[in-house]
């Protein structure tokens, strides 16, 4: 099981240190709950989409749009029961089913909801985990979350693999007629041994990732050091200061 | 002379959760049912709410948000990443609170059930309600109704293996009592 | 260099019977500079004591110890884990429960970064030490799609790179082809300190090369000469089990056949994005049958057995049983897979408990009956029904993996690497036992010296397709 986040393309946005990114993807995401226009919100979103297009390559850049494609579809369809009164568009007889209030706030939250996806998604695949968790830790977070974050993601395989396997053997175990024409009920019975038994396989690793977290070294008082580093190009602040100055133009240009 | 392992040890609480982290990321995205709205329904609050019973509330706050937040991270969905972190870690952390009301710390397996199920329908409450408000202010509240539903099952279907798993994995594997923290 | 004097341990007993402690006034006195082997047949308490070593045990697995260890006249059980870090390394058996990180680098660098070693050197010796043990192009790459040899290499870079005056080394020649195990005993020879190695297996290689030779065998640790600690040791290992020689009755004869079988796999590994495709031209065993199915490492036993008792499909071909062809479903409730891990399928708080659970859904017996069959196997294999599964030794839980196939009455059993981990008395047992009530027995194993003791034909895996060979070859 790929525990990837990380695509791999070219452009800026690989070159932005991880912290000045994650401060301008919160002002980012910020920004477009504020009362900003119509063509404001489009642009901002539009932007977001050719930055990942720049990026990752356009097959890739619609990737995003596939995975909310159904809430989208959800939200038009939902258009007739918003804002009932008001300029009506399309009417069926005395049954509202366009008005252009509802257009209206359709379109400003689908710009948003499309802004925010592919901001905190091109964040995500343009830094890779690594990093991500470098950044949180400048930003605050303690060591021991930070450990936690990384041995989730060196779990996460071990414990699918197994996963799988543990299926397999209960697979196994049961006989012919059994696997024909369950009950919801009994699948989902059927999943307790499955799921105990995989917890059970998690359980008896914690002892020894604690012994071995503790035998590497763990809770030396000496300062630890470090073998990865975040370097900022042209230095952290400006960077900073970039991720500030690109929400506030938005702002400056798009606030009604 | 025996000796117990001493209480609140860093590294043992740190194992503890990126295990029990890594197993909600997987049961979130490999036991998974798709669904039109939010993408899928999974089994993952079966495993917070295993966590919660046995572990205590903070242990289940963080398997349950980090899990969830990673596994949406992995699955394509990183918008929803810190929304699915609070919601799944506050359900966690009541679901904890409330079957754990009373019971000393550093002893699993003595929730008792009624407790158990209260604290599970408050999770299941706390968790469609907050994937509903957060839907609402992500694309409206009319159509984070929908979702609803499907979220109430989830939960539900969480508790109820939920407690069915807490009690097989205690009678199975009896030193998980001395993981408790 | 290390004392250890009047050592006792016994693990804590949760259910079932009380524990045998693991070992009784074990007294060691290693000196500065001196190689050690310490030889044991398996589950006789050699990780147990390699933890203890190093002050984990019963600090995380919890038990009873009496006695003193002292390193370099320091008492080791007043110090905590992470004091010993630049004393002592241990080398574990199985590397996934050391492995920490997501990338070999960081694996390297997390206990120099505890040791508070400055950036350069950091990265320096990370790359030194992965060059060394052949894994510079791993270096960004995480140690889970990595082979269980190239893990263990992964440890002992480890180790090197710490560069402790003490190395207590588990079982590190398992997994390592022959010119890693040659690196690892010069290595082990080379090194500015102690070094203490525990193995089940010896090999030629080792012949003179340790200052002390030491076997662990029933809770005791003698020390004697070379000649004589191995020939005590191969005695250790064929006295715990005797070979079954009872009848083997066939009640009914089956055959299970694949002809022109081809499996297409897709690769999810470092060094090739290209599918794997496994070709079988003809495969075929019959009830009361033992077939050896051999191969290195990587070339598609697993592959093959997880198709042949329905967990995976095939692209091309038929297998047929009885000259029948057979859907999945079908086949998996005739032919058992002894997975090499025994703890995938224990889930339930009893040894009757797992051997009843099976029994109770798909048998046509009485309940009286089902309690007999689970407790004359529970004698067969040497268990106790009332014993818990997940708490007993690892070579219990081999056997118990056997009994609830051997319950369950299956005509064909697929066992992978049944060798590893237990002796080969007991996995001789074991396949006898299985084959008792007829059934055919496919054997992987890459040990061709088990195979050629116990298999009447074998299979080989070359180069993708599988080949008809003479055993042993």
């Amino acid at each position: 099981m790929t525990t990837s986040t990380f695509v791999a393309g070219n452009g800026i946005l690989y070159a932005l240190d991880a912290r000045a990114k994650l401060l301008l993807v919160l002002l980012m995401c910020v920004l477009v709950f504020f009362p900003l226009s119509q063509l404001g919100l489009w642009v901002i979103f539009l932007s977001t989409l050719l930055m990942a297009w720049r990026a990752t390559g356009f097959r890739q850049a619609l990737q995003p749009l596939r995975s909310i494609a159904f809430i989208l579809i959800i939200m038009v369809l939902f258009t007739p029961i918003t804002y009932r009164g008001g300029t009506v568009l399309i009417h069926i007889g005395d049954w509202n089913l366009v008005t252009q209030e509802a257009l209206w706030n359709l379109s400003t939250l689908m710009a948003r909801f499309l802004a925010i996806t592919y901001i905190c998604t091109l964040y995500v695949w343009t830094t890779p985990m690594a990093d991500i968790n470098l950044a949180l830790r400048w930003y605050g977070l303690s060591f021991q979350a930070a450990m936690v974050l990384t041995l989730a993601f060196r779990f996460i395989p071990f414990i699918a693999d197994s996963f799988r396997m543990i299926q397999d053997s209960h697979a196994l175990r049961m006989s012919d007629e059994q696997s024909v024409g369950k009950s919801r009920t009994q699948q989902l019975k059927d999943a307790i041994p499955t799921v105990t038994a995989a917890l059970v396989f998690a359980l008896k690793s914690i002892p020894h990732v604690a012994m071995s977290l503790e035998h590497r070294g763990l809770g030396r008082s000496p300062k630890r050091s470090s073998y990865r580093q975040l370097k900022a190009k042209g230095g952290l602040f400006t960077q900073l200061l970039v991720s500030v100055i690109i929400p506030t133009v938005f702002w400056i240009l798009f606030i009604t | 002379m025996e000796q117990k392992g001493p209480a609140n040890m860093s590294a043992l609480r740190i194992a503890l959760m990126a295990v029990l982290t890594a197993v909600v990321v997987v049961f979130t995205l490999i036991v998974r049912v798709p669904t039109p709205i939010k993408g899928y329904i999974s089994l993952c609050d079966v495993i917070i709410t295993f966590s919660a019973f046995l572990f205590g509330p903070w242990i289940a706050a963080i398997a349950g948000g980090l899990g969830t937040g990673i596994a949406d991270l992995i699955g394509g969905y990183a918008q929803w990443a810190p929304l699915s972190f609070v919601i799944h870690g506050v359900q966690g952390l009541l679901i904890a609170l409330i079957a754990r009301a009373g019971v000393k710390q550093g002893v699993p397996g003595d929730a008792k059930l009624p407790m158990m199920i209260l604290g599970g329908v408050v999770g299941m409450i706390v968790m469609a309600g907050g994937y509903y408000l957060a839907g609402g202010v992500l694309y409206g509240f009319e159509p984070a109704l929908v979702e609803i539903p499907l979220n109430l099952i989830q939960s539900g279907v969480g508790l109820v293996l939920g407690i069915a798993v807490s009690k097989a994995v205690l009678k199975a594997y009896p030193p998980v009592r001395a993981l408790a923290l | 260099m290390i004392e250890v004097s009047h050592l006792s341990f016994t693990y804590k007993s949760y259910a079932g019977r009380v524990n045998k402690p693991v070992f009784q006034d074990i007294n060691l006195s290693v000196k500065q500079g001196e190689r050690i082997l310490i030889l044991g047949a398996p589950d006789s308490g050699k990780s147990t004591m390699a933890r203890i070593l190093c002050n984990l045990v019963p600090r995380y697995i919890e038990g009873t110890l009496t006695g003193t260890i002292h390193m370099n006249d320091k008492p080791i059980q007043d110090l905590a884990p992470w004091e010993l870090t630049n004393i002592c390394t241990l080398v574990a058996q199985n590397p996934q429960e050391q492995l920490l990180m997501t990338t070999c680098a960081d694996e390297v660098a997390f206990p120099l970064e505890s040791l508070g070693v400055r950036r350069e050197d950091l990265v320096s010796s990370v790359h030194s030490s992965l060059h060394k043990w052949g894994l510079s192009e791993m270096i960004e790459v995480n140690p889970q799609e990595l082979s269980g040899g190239e893990r263990k290499r992964l440890l002992v870079a480890v180790a090197e790179a710490i560069n402790a005056p003490v190395w207590i080394m588990d079982e590190p020649f398992d997994d390592l082809d022959e010119s890693w195990r040659t690196q690892l005993l010069q290595t082990i020879m080379h090194h500015e300190g102690t070094v203490v190695v525990f193995a089940s297996r010896y090999l030629e290689e080792f012949r003179g090369s340790f200052s002390s030779y030491y076997l662990i065998d029933q809770g005791t640790l003698v020390k004697g000469s070379e000649e004589d600690i191995v020939i005590a040791f191969d005695k250790a290992c064929d006295f715990q089990f005797a070979a079954h020689d009872a009848e083997i009755l066939i009640p009914e004869k089956h055959r299970l056949q694949a002809q022109d079988l081809v499996i297409v796999h897709p690769r999810r590994s470092v060094s090739s994005t290209a599918p794997f495709t496994l070709k079988v031209p003809n495969i075929s065993i019959e009830s009361g049958e033992v077939v050896a199915l051999v191969g290195p490492n990587g070339s598609g036993k697993s592959t093959l057995s997880r198709v042949l008792c329905g967990l995976d499909p095939v692209s091309q071909g038929d297998i047929l049983y009885n000259e029948k062809p057979m859907s999945d479903k079908a086949l998996r409730s005739r032919i058992g897979y002894l997975f090499q891990n025994p703890d995938f399928g224990i889930f339930l708080p009893t040894v009757k408990d797992e051997l009843g659970w099976s029994l109770r859904h798909t048998s046509q017996l009485t309940t009286f009956e089902q309690e007999e069959l689970i407790a004359s196997s529970a004698a067969l294999f040497h268990l106790h029904g009332e014993d818990n599964p997940t708490t007993m030794s690892y070579g219990a839980r081999k056997h118990l993996q056997a009994a609830v196939y051997y319950v369950l009455n299956r005509p064909f059993y697929i066992l992978d690497e049944l060798d590893s981990g237990v002796t080969y008395a007991a996995a001789f047992e074991i396949v006898s036992l299985l084959r008792q009530r007829g059934a055919g027995i496919i054997l992987i194993t890459h040990d061709r010296a088990f195979a050629n003791h116990i298999a009447e034909r074998q299979y080989s895996i070359v180069d993708g397709v599988v080949y008809e060979r003479e055993v042993g070859a």
